[in-house]
């Protein structure tokens, strides 16, 4: 048998080395596991324009502290603590923020993401690249807009229903945008998606905070029954591609959400003839948007829409057992809905943003011609013709057919 | 049949000579000398009784009756042998000594089962076992009297596989009760028994079962093959001949069956397996056997096939759930905490939060803390039970927890895997996939899902290699078998799994490549076929063997 110097049979040494040529690998085992108890989980992330270029970015991170939330030794202090950064980049900003936290900023769980009006304002390209890039960061995160104010506020406000004010945000968008309409779930690859495209731009939630902002960060802000600061989710703020260009509030809004498709249900009023309001619920609306494109330089853009909707205030005499007065009912509720989508394709002429679709619709009918016009769609769009077609029909009137008022 | 059976029988005789002294010896001439060579041979043990008698008018002839006391049936001793033997001997006594063997077995012994035995081991073990054998002077034969008796446990539910609805008895340590609750459940002359003697002290009767027909007779002739080349001292317990004639022995994964219910080996013998049965215990091996096989239970048959797919679906998740459960718990909090969804996250953290072990340290802890526990409660003796479980309880289910030592979810994964542990039918893959549990811990500690991944793909790839007696281990998933599936994973309608069609048949159906995946019963492998035709051509060579 063959042997080295040692003594050591060949064979036996070279089963040994392999051995140990086996076992290497499990000394890289481990470098990334971070215990839990050593993570810092980062529920929601604000991202504010600081003042000059050296802290351009001013980024503040909510933390769960989970002790007090679900932990038996809760020590009574605030759910969640506030870190900020500051730095050129994100990254640095991140980095900077670091200093301040005992554990690993962990953004795996970041559900919410505010970006400042005035950052907005600028641009929010590299914001969403770094969203993009980041392997921590969700794309499923929630994205809003601070309007009036620092984002880093709505990051500092308690909140009633969920001791972390991230989720509670999340919750109010979630309810909104199921029971009264125009707010709806924008995530960061939404975002990013409508930034691509073509003479657009995305729609962002808004978020402020009212009332009394001084003391909005501490317990005493729910001590009593009227929380003093509250956040809550408001009009959808218009971009540009990437710049912020406007903000939509009431009917505007809503016809902007309903073009595109993003309502669930809706109240909608009509006029009475004696006075006072008659209240719809819409509780179905689909919106097709088409070309007629042959000359592309002159587009034709239809929009159809057709809406199902239930009476539920109908505080009048009239006869809704009548099929005629429901039909005039319908046809006002049509002409309401008209109303609405006019409003919203004139703010978004007048923003000189289509990020309602047009561009979009006239690209799926007519790709060449669209590749013709698209540099110069800014222009197009302003003096499109735009044809409205609306159908609403209202199916029932809840639990009662005429009004009790209508026997007396 | 028969033939088959003296063969196995004079193969144990060879090997238990050539320990006494490599010859074959013959008993003497002389009967006392014949019994001092027993005495001898046996250490003048006490509890072998020789008892000389003489036979015919005086001064008649000297014979002996020597058996073990003990392992006798008395009854059947005193009156079927010694007794027939003092009436009736009388008128043989005229002939000459060297035909009285036969004479006396012809005319004089009442026993059901006796024969002539020439050889001096085949004498001596048949003692040892239980018969009893008569010696004449003069003679150099003696006559073995079958009256092996003695006590025995008897038949009882059985405890390792139970059943809601099923029948209750369960095999026992007798080999010949054994033997008899199969037969009673299968009454076809097609069963097929070979007798074999093995361990060169314990001279174990193994029994070899199959149904003619439908076992292939390339199983047979291997598991015969293999049988006879155990060599070994000594065979307490199926387990012995299990480890020595399974395929492969470096594997966690046990590649052979086995049960303690007749209905069990009856079902299996008729699905072409081959039963082997073991003196002294009771349970009964049964292969080739397939990774599914161990989910299956006897119940599975006697419930609707919903509500038997229901429950098997359940021993396969519990399975699962006792290899991947705490290194699932250990990847997810230490390497992928954002597929979490949040508020379980926020839960997680706040428990770990003044726990002093890393979570893995933690899962290591408790897993083998309940090792301890289930070892303990399968040793101990019944009475301090109750204790065992109470203390075990507290200090798993409480004490730990509130001593922080432990999170609470660990407790609960930990109590998951042990439950889940319990719903898998067969003990020996029960605790094979305790013993795999521990390799993905560790996996999982160091690398998260990539390890586990990556040792699941080492596992399947183990798997695949296994092979039962030239089965595939994970046939008839791989390789695929469409017609095999309808008793694996689910359990179809007894109507729809090709009633009244033997697996010969259903083998003989298929086109030739795709014998191999017929489900549990298929064409051995190419290496177990070649060496069978070598030992056939062997065989050509000196047909003279004797039979």
């Amino acid at each position: 048998m063959n042997r080295n110097r040692r003594g050591i049979p060949v064979r036996r040494s070279l089963l040994l080395f392999s051995a140990l040529l086996a076992l290497m690998p499990l000394l890289t085992g481990c470098w990334d596991s971070v215990e839990l108890n050593r993570r810092a989980i980062v529920s929601g992330v604000a991202i504010d324009r600081g003042e000059t270029e050296a802290d351009k970015y001013v980024l503040s991170f909510q933390v769960i502290v989970s002790e007090e939330i679900s932990g038996e030794k809760a020590r009574g202090i605030a759910p969640v603590a506030l870190y900020t950064g500051r730095g050129r980049t994100m990254f640095e900003a991140l980095a900077n923020a670091s200093r301040q936290t005992a554990r690993f900023l962990s953004l795996g769980h970041v559900r919410v993401l505010v970006i400042s009006e005035k950052f907005a304002r600028e641009g929010i390209r590299d914001i969403m690249d770094v969203l993009e890039r980041e392997s921590d960061t969700r794309l499923t995160s929630l994205m809003f807009i601070s309007k009036g104010q620092p984002a880093k506020d709505l990051m500092s406000t308690m909140t009633v229903f969920s001791k972390i004010p991230a989720n509670d945000l999340v919750e109010k968008l979630e309810t909104t945008s199921k029971q009264f309409g125009y707010n709806y779930r924008m995530e960061v690859d939404e975002v990013i998606r409508g930034i691509q495209i073509r003479g657009g731009g995305p729609t962002i939630n808004g978020v402020q905070t009212t009332g009394d902002k001084e003391n909005a960060g501490s317990n005493d802000n729910l001590k009593t029954i009227a929380p003093k600061a509250i956040l809550r989710v408001t009009g959808l703020a218009a971009f540009k591609d990437d710049k912020l260009k406007g903000w939509l509030e009431g009917e505007t809004a809503l016809g902007t959400a309903l073009l595109q498709n993003q309502v669930k249900e809706f109240p909608s009023l009509v006029e009475d003839r004696e006075g006072g309001y008659i209240a719809f619920n819409v509780y179905q609306s689909t919106v097709k948007i088409a070309a007629k494109a042959k000359d592309p330089e002159h587009p034709l853009i239809i929009v159809n829409i057709s809406q199902q909707a239930a009476l539920k205030e109908g505080p009048s005499t009239l006869d809704y057992s009548d099929p005629e007065v429901i039909e005039g009912l319908s046809d006002r509720l049509t002409a309401e809905t008209k109303n609405m989508i006019q409003l919203a394709v004139q703010e978004a002429r007048r923003l000189g943003s289509d990020y309602i679709g047009f561009g979009e619709a006239l690209r799926r009918e007519n790709p060449r011609g669209w590749n013709r016009v698209k540099d110069h769609w800014e222009e197009l769009f302003k003096t499109c013709e735009v044809k409205i077609n609306a159908d609403a029909v209202i199916r029932h009137t809840d639990m009662r057919g005429n009004s009790f008022q209508v026997n007396k | 049949m028969t033939a088959r059976r003296d063969s196995g029988t004079q193969s144990g005789a060879k090997a238990a000579g050539a320990r006494a002294d490599g010859a074959e010896r013959r008993l003497s001439l002389d009967l006392h000398e014949s019994l001092r060579n027993i005495q001898a041979e046996v250490g003048y043990s006490p509890d072998i009784k020789v008892r000389e008698i003489r036979l015919g008018p005086a001064p008649g002839i000297q014979a002996a009756a020597v058996h073990l006391s003990g392992l006798t049936d008395a009854q059947l001793l005193n009156e079927f042998v010694m007794g027939a033997l003092l009436q009736n001997a009388e008128e043989l006594t005229d002939n000459p000594v060297d035909e009285l063997p036969k004479l006396l077995l012809g005319r004089a012994l009442e026993v059901g089962e006796a024969a002539i035995a020439e050889d001096w081991n085949e004498t001596l073990i048949a003692v040892l076992s239980g018969d009893t054998a008569i010696l004449l002077d003069g003679c150099t034969v003696a006559i073995i009297c079958g009256t092996r008796g003695g006590e025995w446990r008897s038949v009882s539910e059985p405890t390792s596989q139970l059943v809601v609805r099923g029948p209750k008895d369960g095999f026992v340590e007798s080999i010949a009760t054994n033997i008899s609750l199969v037969r009673r459940r299968l009454r076809s002359p097609k069963l097929r028994l070979e007798s074999m003697k093995i361990g060169t002290e314990t001279q174990t009767t193994v029994v070899l079962m199959y149904v003619k027909g439908f076992a292939s007779d390339d199983l047979v002739g291997e598991v015969r093959k293999r049988l006879e080349k155990v060599a070994i001292d000594e065979v307490l317990e199926s387990g012995f001949i299990e480890e020595l004639i399974q395929d492969k022995t470096i594997t966690p994964f046990p590649t052979i069956y086995n049960t303690e219910r007749p209905d069990v080996v009856v079902g299996n013998l008729l699905e072409g397996r081959v039963a082997i049965l073991v003196d002294g215990t009771p349970f009964v091996l049964i292969l080739p056997a397939v990774f599914t096989q161990f989910f299956q239970s006897a119940e599975d048959y006697s419930q609707r096939f919903d509500i038997a797919i229901l429950m098997r679906v359940v021993r396969y998740l519990s399975f699962i759930v006792l290899i991947l459960g705490p290194s699932v718990y250990i990847a997810l909090t230490t390497y992928h905490y954002e597929m979490l969804p949040t508020t379980l996250l926020i839960n997680l953290l706040a428990q770990r939060e003044n726990v002093p072990f890393p979570a893995f340290v933690e899962a290591m802890l408790m897993e083998i803390a309940f090792e301890f526990l289930r070892e303990a409660g399968v040793r101990m003796p019944r009475v301090i039970g109750q204790t065992v479980s109470v203390v075990g309880a507290l200090i798993l289910g409480s004490a730990v927890v509130e001593a922080g030592i432990i999170t609470p979810i660990m407790v609960i994964v930990v109590a998951l895997t042990g439950i889940a542990s319990f719903a898998i039918p067969a003990y020996n893959m029960a605790i094979a996939g305790r013993l795999i549990r521990f390799a993905f811990l560790l996996l999982a500690g160091m690398f998260g899902f990539y390890g586990i991944t990556l040792g699941l793909i080492v596992m399947i790839a183990h798997m695949n290699s296994l092979r039962s007696f030239g089965i595939p281990y994970l046939s008839p998933f791989v390789p695929l078998s469409v017609r095999g599936q309808k008793d694996t994973l689910l359990r179809l309608p007894m109507w729809m799994m090709n009633p009244g069609k033997s697996p010969q048949q259903m083998r003989a159906e298929l086109p030739k490549s795709m014998q191999i995946t017929t489900g549990h019963e298929a064409v051995l492998s190419p290496a177990i076929k070649k060496n069978e035709e070598m030992d056939r051509k062997r065989e050509g060579g000196n047909s003279n063997e004797p039979e």
